[in-house]
C-alpha cells in the first residue's frame, strides 16, 4: 500500500477537478469490481464478496485535495487565486505550486523580511497580499499558459523519513483511497459498496449524492485526521498520536457517531489485536456528516489515519497506521455485512 | 533557456550544494572545483574559497559569498523534535510545514512543525510562530535522534531548481550562488585574457552572519580594487518598481558613499559602451553586502557593487532571471578587460 499511497498523493485533484485521481483509481480496481461514475464525478464501486451480504455496507474515502483556483492575472503577470478547502495562510508563502493544464511551475511570493518593519516580522501576509509567480513578465505571457479558472495545487516532494514516516501532499485523503483500493483488490468475505467521493473539502457534496445512490444500511468514512502530537503540545490537545493506529471518532463538528459501531470497532480491535485509538477531541468533520443524514439515516463510523500538518504541502503519516486502519476497517466491514 | 545555458548549469549545480553560514565546506568544494579551471585555489582559515591569478598590473578582487541562510539545532526535546535558532536572516513567515535537511552525522529529512487550527488562539491569528515556537519533526525518538543529530548541526531549506516562464528560475540560496555563478561566467567569457592584471577571486564564508569571511579574505588579498557581486531586491506586488529594481532588466550598479564613485561611473560607462543592460541601485550608506567589510579591510580597498535582482529573498523560492546574471558577468569581464589593458 505504501507505493500506492505515494503514487496517489502525487496525482493532482483539487475539489471539483478529481478526474485524474478517478482515472488512477479506476485503473486499480477495474479488474476486480463493477463501477460507475455518477453525475458529480463520484466513483461508485460494487465489490462482490465470497458471500452475499445480509446488510448493505458502504465504505467512503474522498478523492479531492485542498488547493487553489486562479481568479485573475495582473498586468505584470502575477496570478491571484482563491483557496479551495481550508488552508492555513501560514503554509503558503515560500511554497511551490503547479498551475493549470500545462502544469507550469509557480511559487507563492512574499515581500523579503529585510523590507518588513521589526514589529511585523511574524505578521503573515493576508490572502489578498499573496500571489502566485510563474515567472511571467506580462499578462499576455501568462495567458499563454494559464487561464482564470485553472487549478493550482501544492508541488511537494514525496519523502519517506525517520522511523516509518511518510511526507507528501494530499495524504488527506489519498491514504484513505489506498485503503479502499486494497479492500477491493483483496476479495472480501461479503459484498461491499465503495464510494470514492468528490468535493469533501468544499462541503461534503460528493458523499451526499453517492450515499443517496448506494442507499447503505451502514457506512464507514475512511479519513485522515489532524494529529497534534508535536513538540510542546499537552496530552489533552494532541487529538491522536502517530503510531497508535486508526483514530475512531465518537463525535466531531458534523457528526455524532453511532455508539454501537464505535463500541464494535474497539471490540474487534481487541479481539484481533489491532492497534487503534479514540480521537480525543471534538474537532473537524468529514464525509460522515453527509453520509449519516442520507435518506432515512445511516449508521456511520469514521476511522482516520492520524496525520500531522493536515492541509499543508507536508502532510506526515506513519505507514503502520495505514496498515492497522486497513485491518480494522476490513474486519469491521465484514462484521457489519454478515 | 538555451541562450543562458552556461549560467543555468552553473547556478543549478551551485544551488544544489549545502553551505549554511559557518558550515560552507560542501558548497565551497563545488565552487572551488569550478574555479580551478581558471586559477589555483585554496580554502582560507575561515572557510572562504580563494583563487589567485598572478600578474604584475592592477590587483582586482572579485567577491561573492558562498554561504546561505538556514537554521541551527539548539536542542533535542524529549519527544525527539529538534529545537532551533536562525543562522543568518531566516524568515519566520515561511517556516510552517516546510521541508528541511538536517546536516547531522548524515543528512536527515525533516518538516518544520505547523500548528493545527484547533490549537490557535485569537492572538495567533495572522501571525507566524517565531523560531522559539517551531521545531523540526524528523520522525525519530530522542534516543535515535541523538545518534545522528547534535546541537550546532545546521539545517537547510529543501528546494528543487524550478524553471519558470521566460529565463526565470526559483530555488533556495540563489542568494548568493547567483553572484558566484556570475563571477565564474565572467572568467569563462574572458577566456584567460586578463593581461597583466592580478586577479583574486573570493567566494566568501559567513556573509549572512556579518561578513567575517570577506573581512579577513580582503585583508589577505590587499587588492587595489574590489567588485562584490550580491543579490538585491526586485519589484513584485507590494514592492514598488520605482524604488526597487526590475527582474530581467540587467545588472544593478551600486552607488553609495562607501562605494568608490569612479568605479561605479566606469562600470556605467562600460555598460553603455558594450550594450550591457544595467539599472542603478542607490544607497545612502551601508550596502548590507560584503562591500561594507571589504572597503575597510587592511589599508582599505576601492570597492564597487554589482547586484542581481531577485524576488522572495531569504526563502526557499528565491527567484531570479538568468539574463541578469549573464549581464553581470559581461560587465565584470568588460571591467577586467579594460583595467588589465588587454583591449588597448
Amino acid at each position: 500500500m505504501l507505493e500506492l499511497i505515494k503514487e496517489l498523493s502525487a496525482v493532482p485533484g483539487i475539489s471539483g477537478r478529481e478526474n485524474k485521481v478517478c482515472e488512477f483509481i479506476t485503473e486499480q480496481i477495474k479488474d476486480y469490481a463493477e463501477y460507475r461514475i455518477d453525475p458529480l464525478g463520484n466513483l461508485i464501486v460494487f465489490r462482490k464478496g465470497k458471500k452475499p451480504s445480509n446488510h448493505k455496507v458502504m465504505i467512503d474515502a474522498h478523492m479531492d485535495e485542498v488547493g487553489f483556483i486562479i481568479s485573475d492575472i495582473t498586468s505584470d503577470g502575477f496570478l491571484h487565486f482563491v483557496k479551495v478547502g481550508g488552508i492555513n495562510t501560514a503554509v503558503l508563502a515560500g511554497r511551490r505550486v503547479k498551475v493549470g493544464e500545462k502544469e507550469v511551475n509557480g511559487v507563492f511570493g512574499i515581500k523579503p523580511i529585510h523590507l518588513v518593519d521589526r514589529e511585523n516580522e511574524t505578521k503573515l501576509p493576508s490572502d489578498d497580499d499573496l500571489y502566485i509567480d510563474i515567472g511571467a513578465s506580462s499578462r499576455d505571457e501568462a495567458l499563454k499558459y494559464v487561464q482564470p479558472g485553472d487549478s493550482a495545487w501544492f508541488s511537494s516532494e514525496t519523502v519517506e523519513f525517520g522511523d516509518g514516516f511518510l511526507k507528501a501532499k494530499a495524504l488527506d485523503d489519498r491514504a484513505g483511497c489506498a485503503i479502499l483500493i486494497k479492500m477491493i483488490q483483496n476479495e472480501p468475505e461479503y459484498d461491499l459498496w465503495f464510494s470514492f467521493s468528490v468535493q469533501e473539502e468544499t462541503g461534503l457534496k460528493g458523499a451526499k449524492t453517492a450515499t443517496f445512490t448506494i442507499d447503505p444500511e451502514y457506512a464507514i468514512a475512511v479519513e485522515t485526521t489532524t494529529a497534534a502530537d508535536i513538540s510542546g503540545v499537552k496530552d489533552d490537545k494532541r487529538v491522536c498520536i502517530l503510531g497508535n493506529g486508526g483514530a475512531v471518532s465518537f463525535m466531531d463538528r458534523s457528526t455524532i457517531y453511532n455508539k454501537e459501531l464505535f463500541d464494535r470497532a474497539f471490540e474487534i480491535a481487541r479481539e484481533k489485536n489491532i492497534p487503534c485509538q479514540t480521537k480525543m477531541m471534538v474537532a473537524g468533520g468529514n464525509n460522515a456528516g453527509a453520509i449519516h443524514q442520507s435518506r432515512g439515516g445511516v449508521k456511520t463510523l469514521a476511522v482516520s489515519v492520524p496525520c500531522r500538518y493536515l492541509h499543508s504541502p507536508a502532510c506526515v503519516i506513519k505507514y503502520k497506521d495505514v496498515e492497522s486502519s486497513y485491518e480494522l476497517i476490513s474486519a469491521l466491514a465484514e462484521d457489519l455485512a454478515k | 533557456m538555451s541562450e543562458y545555458q552556461n549560467v543555468s548549469l552553473l547556478l543549478k549545480a551551485l544551488c544544489a550544494a549545502n553551505g549554511t553560514s559557518g558550515d560552507e565546506a560542501e558548497a565551497a568544494e563545488i565552487a572551488a572545483g569550478m574555479l580551478k579551471k581558471y586559477m589555483d585555489v585554496e580554502i582560507s582559515p575561515l572557510g572562504s574559497v580563494i583563487g589567485r591569478l598572478d600578474g604584475n598590473g592592477i590587483h582586482i578582487l572579485l567577491d561573492a559569498h558562498i554561504d546561505q541562510i538556514g537554521l541551527v539545532v539548539t536542542a533535542i526535546d524529549e519527544t525527539g523534535f529538534l529545537k532551533v535558532a536562525k543562522c543568518g536572516g531566516s524568515d519566520a513567515r515561511v517556516l510552517a510545514a516546510s521541508d528541511v535537511t538536517v546536516h547531522g552525522k548524515k543528512d536527515v529529512f525533516g518538516v518544520v512543525t505547523s500548528t493545527p487550527p484547533h490549537l490557535a488562539s485569537k492572538d495567533d491569528e495572522g501571525k507566524a510562530k517565531g523560531f522559539d515556537d517551531v521545531s523540526i519533526d524528523i520522525g525519530l525518538s530522542r534516543e535515535n535522534a541523538e545518534k545522528i543529530v547534535e546541537p550546532g548541526d545546521r539545517i537547510t531549506f529543501n528546494s528543487s531548481f524550478d524553471e519558470l516562464l521566460g529565463n526565470r528560475v526559483a530555488s533556495a540560496c540563489i542568494d548568493d550562488r547567483a553572484g558566484v555563478a556570475a563571477i565564474l561566467r565572467a572568467l569563462e567569457l574572458l577566456e584567460g585574457k586578463t593581461g597583466n592584471a592580478k586577479i583574486t577571486v573570493m567566494f566568501s564564508s559567513q556573509e549572512e552572519t556579518g561578513g567575517s569571511g570577506a573581512l579577513t579574505g580582503a585583508f589577505s588579498a590587499q587588492a587595489d580594487e574590489a567588485i562584490a557581486v550580491d543579490v538585491s531586491f526586485a519589484s513584485a506586488p507590494n514592492i514598488s518598481s520605482e524604488k526597487y529594481a526590475s527582474l530581467g532588466m540587467g545588472t544593478m550598479i551600486g552607488y553609495s558613499p562607501s562605494l568608490d564613485f569612479e568605479m561605479s561611473k566606469s562600470l556605467k560607462r562600460l555598460a553603455e559602451e558594450n550594450e550591457i543592460q544595467y539599472q542603478n541601485e542607490v544607497m545612502g550608506g551601508r550596502t548590507g553586502t560584503n562591500c561594507d567589510e571589504i572597503q575597510i579591510s587592511g589599508r582599505g580597498c576601492k570597492t564597487a557593487l554589482l547586484s542581481i535582482p531577485i524576488r522572495n529573498m531569504h526563502t526557499a523560492v528565491e527567484l531570479c532571471d538568468l539574463s541578469d546574471i549573464e549581464e553581470t558577468a559581461k560587465l565584470i569581464a568588460a571591467y577586467i578587460t579594460e583595467r588589465s589593458g588587454t583591449n588597448a
